[in-house]
């Protein structure tokens, strides 16, 4: 890792970077900015067409529980992996079980489980401040680029190169199950299956990313840059590219405003971020103009 | 319209559903023959919708549904009613490319995809929606590209709920023409749920009525309108 930070401290000491590149933790930053970004763009478009928007929320809530029962649990408070990954991967694996074993609405599901998991959250964090440093926590829900570290960052590029992968490989599937389960059945496909697969990915990614987004801002990345291409796009295929470019133009950029004011990274993130939904907002009516082929109704 | 005597494509032997506590099916038997346009009717919860996702396997079930296709053979199958987020940017040609292909869309190159979708939506006269936005398109034509996507590969049988709902007088029997021309041409065979009982009479070999159990099995060549209409509304009779 030393030299990747050496070569990108150099490039800033040669001027071809700001300054602040030349801190590790800024590199750290970048790089992490550069991988997470473009893969919460293309896997929002799915949490758009599926309609996971809260659910993203309700696996970064599950974070605040997952750190605190990593700590109980003797994990180093510079990875509590174990904790987190696993206890969000269960809150996201349970709520798909009862989603798709009750005739409770998505909608109903996410809120009792949010709710649980935000007020379990709590309790452990009380206990858990009582015997360590509650700004580490803290990091975990606004983002925090101090206690970003290497292992942190190498668990972030193979958790995405894998999760990326499989992303890829099932995306047709995936897309066609979120867009309607019925017609992706008479295709041979199991939708539930499907979305088992999908929900067990983007928990991987939320929660790799959630030291350099927070737990409390993650869902603005995952569902805003989609949002954004939402607005200005005419097929599935720019919709994927250009959530993308948004979302890693908003990891990149917010992480370098965050270098330059005292803000942390996931606030940042999440202001770039909206700015370039509301100018995407803004282009919708003349791209309209030029001929997006939406037809008559 | 005369019927043609075939092999059987499809038995359904005894077959019983409950949901809920309620049974909404009780011990139906159907058989759907090689060739034929074969219509499903009955009153609103008579069960014929959830017969035809028996069929596409999607229930569980008691009795027996057995294809008598082989293990090759596919069900194209165009749904009753397909509720989407309309917001949602995928064309037909997004649409399409989902089902027919594995390598993921947004890696993909368009354009050698677009000739092969372009004939498929040829079979059903609508190859000028390709760029359309799904989300947009009429009643009618996206019935058309249902139809289409249902066509590819090619099914050993076709299963049609409503296919003419939400569709104009002119669209409704243009669909019919295509249904006509799907059968006489590439041979195919189509199971079809109906609440038009001039357009069964018009393009359908057989017919069988259900309200949970088959209150009506047979051949549509001396049948009128009002004896169709006895299956489909017996609180009128």
């Amino acid at each position: 890792m030393d030299i990747i930070y050496d070569i990108i401290s150099g490039w800033a000491n040669a001027g071809y970077l700001p300054s602040i590149f030349e801190h590790t933790f800024m590199i750290r930053g970048l790089l992490a900015a550069i991988i997470i970004g473009p893969l919460l763009g293309a896997m929002g478009t799915v949490v758009v067409t599926k309609k996971l928007s809260f659910f993203t929320q309700t696996i970064g809530n599950a974070a605040m529980s997952g750190v605190a029962i990593g700590l109980l649990f003797g994990e180093p408070i510079e990875g509590t992996y174990a904790g987190l990954y696993g206890f969000c991967l269960i809150v996201a694996l349970l709520m798909t079980f009862v989603k798709n074993r009750s005739r409770l609405s998505n909608d109903t599901i996410i809120g009792v489980v949010l709710a649980q998991v935000l007020g379990i959250g709590i309790i452990m964090m009380i206990v858990v401040t009582s015997q360590f440093n509650i700004h580490q926590v803290e990091g975990i829900l606004f983002g925090s680029l101090i206690t970003l570290n290497d292992m942190d960052l190498i668990t972030l590029a193979i958790a995405s190169l894998v999760v990326g992968i499989l992303f890829a490989y099932n995306f047709n599937r995936v897309m066609l199950g979120g867009f309607n389960p019925i017609l992706a059945k008479a295709r041979g496909l199991s939708p539930v299956l499907l979305e088992y697969v999908f929900v067990t990915l983007m928990t991987v990614v939320v929660v790799a990313s959630l030291k350099l987004i927070g737990a409390l801002l993650v869902l603005v990345l995952v569902v805003v840059p989609a949002a954004g291409a939402q607005n200005i796009v005419s097929n599935l295929r720019q919709f994927v590219w250009v959530s993308m470019i948004f979302s890693t133009i908003s990891t990149t950029f917010g992480l370098l405003l965050s270098g330059l004011l005292p803000i942390p990274s996931g606030a940042v993130i999440v202001l770039v971020s909206s700015i370039l939904f509301y100018g995407s907002l803004l282009l919708k009516p003349i791209l309209s103009r030029g001929g997006i082929s939406q037809g008559e109704v | 319209m005369n019927s043609s005597d075939g092999d059987n494509l499809l038995e359904v032997r005894d077959l019983s559903l409950t949901l809920g506590g309620n049974k909404i099916l009780d011990k139906v038997n159907l058989d759907v023959k090689h060739g034929q346009i074969h219509a499903l009717i009955g009153p609103n919860g008579a069960g014929k919708t959830t017969l035809i996702r028996s069929i596409m396997g999607g229930m569980p079930h008691k009795g027996t549904i057995r294809f008598l296709f082989g293990d090759n053979g596919r069900i194209g199958y165009v749904p009753q009613l397909l509720e989407f987020d309309h917001s949602v940017p995928i064309t037909v040609f997004d649409f399409l490319f989902l089902m027919l292909r594995k390598s993921p869309l947004f890696l993909s190159r368009r354009r050698p995809m677009r000739a092969r979708i372009l004939e498929i939506l040829a079979a059903t006269e609508c190859e000028h929606l390709i760029d359309r936005a799904v989300g947009y398109l009429s009643g009618g034509e996206f019935r058309r590209v249902l139809l289409a996507q249902a066509l590819v590969p090619k099914p050993e049988l076709l299963l049609l709920d409503e296919p003419a709902s939400s569709v104009d007088e002119v669209g409704a029997r243009h669909f019919e023409q295509m249904l006509i021309q799907l059968k006489q041409e590439h041979g195919h065979s189509i199971l079809m749920v109906s609440h038009d009982m001039r357009t069964i009479l018009r393009i359908a070999d057989r017919v069988t009525a259900i309200n949970r159990t088959v209150t009506y099995d047979g051949s549509t060549d001396n049948l009128n309108l009002s004896d169709l209409l006895v299956y489909v509304r017996p609180e009128m009779v």
